[in-house]
């Protein structure tokens, strides 16, 4: 059974043609060639398929493609500005040294991203609930935390 | 390869007609537990029933009794501010249930309806003496949550069944409870859950509720526990004994994530534990 479905993609509407069985994971790393949003576990564990869809972060690998006409999804492609000048939280995780294989750090930090737009200034308690659906094999959670609390750091002073 | 139609009824009738016509089709409704089953060859259906687009499945009404849409998602579960206040043992075991990521999209009625020994939700919602409402047809009947689980991935949901509604009562005089779960990290599957609900006076205990998850075929009431408990003073013995009873209540088993003996001790530690905290002898 296929479908052609439309939905905002990094704030550009996208039309594209997906089977029932297709997960939205399945469908940017193919037909959209957006391979920013890595497959872990394809089982919800691991978290390095994280996307943010209509503003919540999900596991792309277990959210139906049929599901997500009309919606507003965001990959880690989306996060680069002009010129690929990075976003303000993916320049934390390089100044930390939150990347070592760097493999998690899309969903890592897509999973900040929609921490911080609901929540600017977390407490740690709420940084580590935010992140625990994302796990890093090279166990590099503190440089990632303390990524997550500079930003939010500069959240506040921008206010 | 797996293969399968997927169908998103607009309304109940259509979701009905739609399970009726195709063989070999499921429900579903946020898709953490169905997704998993189907991508490890668990569960092999033919076509999804996706529920999701069906309006007044979702939400929380506040009345005389307060209905959860059963499609509605764990965030926002967390999120009702009327929940919030008036059944936060809810709130605690929602918060509980595993990461961001899935409570964004899991449902209170998938958690259910999976009818997995550990759902986090099945412990507060059995102290709450909450009722599920199924709908089959034009048809609808309400059961209380302890006679809807049956066994591990078994509930009375009949095949053309689907749960539309948690309905919870009034909540009591300003009862005292808690939610405690045990896992190996934060988004794990309990090794062992309590709910505890208990209304006091003085150190007298009046009426006592208690419900454990992952240590029997069904998250399950532990009557005799209650029992010892209503009428009773809070005293270093009673918990003891409270403990004791606790931990020979439960029939649990060993898996992956524990072995039946370390969940026999834990459920009767997580009950004592709950009960120190809820009388304020211990931090809370």
């Amino acid at each position: 059974m296929k479908k052609r479905i439309s939905f905002t993609l990094n704030g550009s509407r996208v039309f594209v043609t997906v089977d029932s069985h297709q997960c939205l994971l399945d469908v940017l790393r193919g037909p959209l060639r957006l391979t920013g949003t890595k497959e872990g576990c394809g089982e919800g564990e691991c978290g390095a398929c994280t996307v943010i869809v209509d503003d919540l972060a999900v596991n792309s690998c277990l959210y139906p493609a049929f599901e997500v006409e009309g919606k507003s999804v965001m990959t880690i492609e989306g996060l680069t500005g002009p010129k690929n000048k990075l976003d303000i939280i993916q320049e934390a995780f390089v100044t930390n040294g939150a990347i070592q294989c760097g493999f998690c750090t899309p969903g890592m930090i897509l999973s900040t991203k929609a921490l911080l737009d609901s929540n600017p200034e977390p407490s740690d308690e709420e940084i580590r609930d935010a992140l625990s659906g994302n796990l890093c094999r090279c166990t590099g959670y503190v440089q990632i935390i303390e990524a997550v609390k500079q930003v939010a750091g500069r959240h506040k002073n921008k206010l | 390869m797996i293969s399968y139609d997927y169908h998103q009824p607009q309304s109940l009738e259509e979701a009905f007609q739609l399970k009726q016509t195709i063989q070999g089709s499921l429900y579903i409704s946020g898709g953490t537990d169905v997704m998993v089953r189907i991508k490890n060859r668990e569960i092999h259906p033919r076509a999804l029933i996706s529920l999701r687009s069906i309006p007044k499945l979702s939400g929380v009404e506040n009345g005389n009794v307060i209905r959860i849409g059963a499609m509605t998602t764990i965030t926002d579960l967390i999120r009702d501010p009327v929940l919030c206040e008036h059944y936060p043992i809810l709130i605690q075991a929602a918060r509980k249930l595993g990461s961001v990521q899935i409570r964004n999209v899991a449902t209170v009625g998938g958690n259910l309806c999976n009818c997995s020994p550990a759902a986090d939700l099945a412990p507060p919602l059995l102290v709450l003496g909450a009722k599920v409402r199924l709908q089959g047809g034009r048809k609808s009947r309400d059961v209380p949550i302890d006679k809807f689980f049956q066994g591990p991935g078994e509930s009375c949901l009949a095949s053309d069944e689907i749960m539309t509604d948690v309905l919870i009562g009034s909540p009591e005089q300003n009862p005292k409870t808690i939610f405690l779960k045990k896992g190996r990290v934060k988004m794990d599957l309990a090794i062992a859950s309590v709910a505890v609900l208990i209304e006091t006076e003085g150190d007298r205990c009046l009426t006592a509720r208690i419900a454990a998850g992952s240590v029997a075929p069904v998250p399950l009431r532990l009557s005799q526990v209650e029992s010892l408990l209503e009428g009773a003073r809070f005293s270093p013995k009673l918990l003891s004994d409270i403990q004791q009873l606790s931990s020979k209540s439960v029939s649990p088993i060993t898996d992956v994530r524990s072995t039946k003996e370390y969940r026999r001790h834990i459920v009767g530690a997580l009950i004592k534990r709950a009960l120190e905290k809820l009388m304020g002898w211990s931090e809370a």
